[in-house]
């Protein structure tokens, strides 16, 4: 039997931008969606039940505003993790965590965990799909004082010996980490493949417990420590988005060609 | 006042370049007191000429738990105002270790910095590159620097160097393998194409091959060209959990512009070419062409060859 918490984020998604007229970002109104390494994580964690049994919870903390809307956002999301085959969710619902970093979302996610009982395997993906700061395992792992091994493409669970055998993917290496469980991972979206839920699935996931918190139900406030967001701005001088239209693609090559050289990126002959 | 800066660099080089953002410190007015460290000796008297006070050297340490251990006792020591290290996997996983511990906020891969009173503001960017997130810190931080995004500051004093043990991991290591290289080096070149599922079959890169070679660029990918259909190696693969680029041009060949690939570009031009014209990726380009890459690529490379030969 193997129990497992899975971190999850209800992510923005970049590319479903909202601005106004005058070209200011509504982030309010983009939508919410599970965070993609997230859904890998969610994906490992059902795997492994299949194989060893134990059930799988998962834990999300509200972290865009409004909250009223991003509650039911966030919602959805965990109940597409218990339509793939999740158990339980816990979401921490509070709005001292609207715009909340890194440091506070794991602080929230590691008092959740700890709230409702204790796993052999907690799992997160890499970094979030929106603003991918790439530190909650990690974070994790310190706060709950556990093993963490980080950018995993292959766990294999040796359950006789509760122990892990993972594959770490950097940037030029592949390592072979051993750890004792429970262990805290974060997986990267080359882990596996994410199944897409059944509709039976997505209907019987409304039956499933979804739990909420706020910090004083956790018993936990957040450090002041100094740092906050003052801004999100949209990015628009950077691209020139022209489409260059010719009547024959000898044309837009030519085209093409000249607008590189005019910008100086390459180089004709003399 | 002199604020302490702790400044983490796998190797010797990489710490120099993420002594870049504390150079940027110094060039706005702060005055800094500079502590590296550092997991390799080899190189270390060039990483010493950088404005550092002191570097430690961690001896035979691979694993994080071990090294953010030591970073978090220097932190303990020295009290920084900021803990730096470059944006890579291991920097990333340590820091974030440190910053978990001593209960700090941390930025990964910023863009810019400034000093405004006592408070830093830093930039990065956020939804893939579309937006920028506008962060003020007082107290503390953790940051991580995209590689050469800030200029280091080059002393001819020399500094002290200490070799320091670490303390057992709670982790083992089996294992490691370098992964295969293709002998494309992406990261630093000024031109890339990148290719994409827009190829309908391994041999058909040979297009991408030949307008690269007219251009004299490198061939780097997306995720599922090397990930899945394994038609490169890895170290071609740019994406945020891959390899990220910073060329002066970049050519999306059949690329549809998932964010994971579009935020490892940072590229002065990005030229794209698809046959479908709602593909994200135009929107992130400077100059779109709506074509079938099968009939575009050769008169591309032909055009290349006779203009700039």
């Amino acid at each position: 039997m193997v129990d497992t918490a899975v971190m999850v984020k209800a992510s923005l998604d970049a590319n479903m931008i909202r601005v106004d007229s005058s070209g200011r970002l509504l982030i309010e109104e983009m939508p919410l969606a599970i965070s993609e390494y997230d859904r890998n994580a969610v994906e490992e964690a059902i795997r492994i039940k299949e194989k060893f049994g134990g059930k799988v919870a998962v834990f999300s903390v509200v972290t865009w505003g409004p909250l009223t809307k991003r509650v039911n956002d966030t919602e959805s999301v965990l109940r597409e993790a218990l339509a793939m085959g999740a158990d339980e969710a816990y979401m921490v619902v509070d709005e001292k965590l609207i715009n909340a970093n890194p440091l506070q979302t794991a602080i929230a996610l590691a008092a959740a965990i700890k709230k409702t009982g204790n796993y052999d395997l907690y799992l997160a993906g890499e970094a979030s799909m929106d603003v991918i700061s790439a530190q909650i395992a990690a974070r994790v792992g310190v706060l709950l004082d556990l093993p963490t091994i980080t950018f995993a493409r292959t766990i294999e669970l040796d359950m006789a010996n509760k122990k892990a055998k993972v594959l770490r993917d950097l940037e030029d290496s592949l390592q072979w980490i051993e750890t004792s469980l429970p262990a805290v991972i974060s997986v990267t979206g080359e882990i596996n493949k994410a199944r897409l839920p059944m509709l039976l699935q997505i209907r019987r996931a409304f039956s499933k417990p979804l739990k909420k918190f706020t910090l004083n139900e956790l018993g936990i406030q957040l450090p002041d420590v100094g740092h906050f967001r003052e801004s999100i701005r949209l990015l628009t001088i950077s691209r020139k988005n022209i489409i260059i239209e010719a009547g024959t693609l000898d044309e837009a090559a030519e085209k093409l060609i000249s607008k590189l050289v005019e910008d100086g990126v390459i180089k004709p002959k003399m | 006042m002199v604020e302490n800066v702790i400044v983490f660099g796998e190797k010797p080089s990489l710490l120099i370049d993420a002594s870049g953002l504390a150079a940027e410190l110094l060039r706005n007015g702060m005055q800094i007191n500079m502590i590296g460290v550092t997991l390799q000796s080899e190189e270390i008297n060039e990483a010493a000429r950088y404005s550092f006070n002191k570097i430690y050297v961690i001896k035979d340490s691979i694993l994080p738990d071990q090294v953010a251990d030591i970073l978090s006792k220097l932190f303990n020591e020295n009290n920084p105002r900021l803990l730096i290290g470059p944006a890579t996997k291991t920097s990333n996983d340590i820091l974030s270790r440190v910053a978990a511990k001593h209960n700090l906020p941390m930025l990964t891969e910023v863009i810019s910095v400034l000093i405004n009173g006592n408070n830093i503001i830093f930039e990065r960017n956020i939804l893939g590159g579309r937006a920028i997130s506008r962060e003020v810190t007082s107290k503390s931080i953790a940051v991580t620097v995209p590689i050469k995004k800030f200029k280091p500051f080059e002393v001819t004093q020399h500094a002290q160097i200490e070799y320091v043990a670490p303390q057992a991991s709670r982790v083992k290591l089996l294992s490691v393998e370098e992964k295969k290289k293709g002998g494309a080096n992406i990261e630093a070149a000024e031109i890339v194409v990148g290719v994409g599922r827009g190829f309908r079959v391994k041999e058909d890169l040979k297009l991408a091959f030949e307008l690269a070679n007219v251009i004299g660029a490198q061939v780097g990918c997306s995720r599922p060209i090397a990930a899945d259909l394994k038609w490169l190696p890895e170290d071609a693969w740019i994406g945020i959990s891959s390899k990220k680029i910073r060329p002066k041009l970049y050519i999306a060949i059949g690329i549809s512009g998932a964010p994971q690939h579009i935020s490892a570009v940072d590229a002065k031009v990005i030229v794209s070419i698809n046959k479908d014209k709602n593909a994200p990726i135009f929107k992130y380009s400077d100059y779109g062409i709506v074509a079938d890459l099968y009939q575009f690529l050769p008169i591309l490379t032909k055009k290349l060859k006779e203009k700039i030969g």
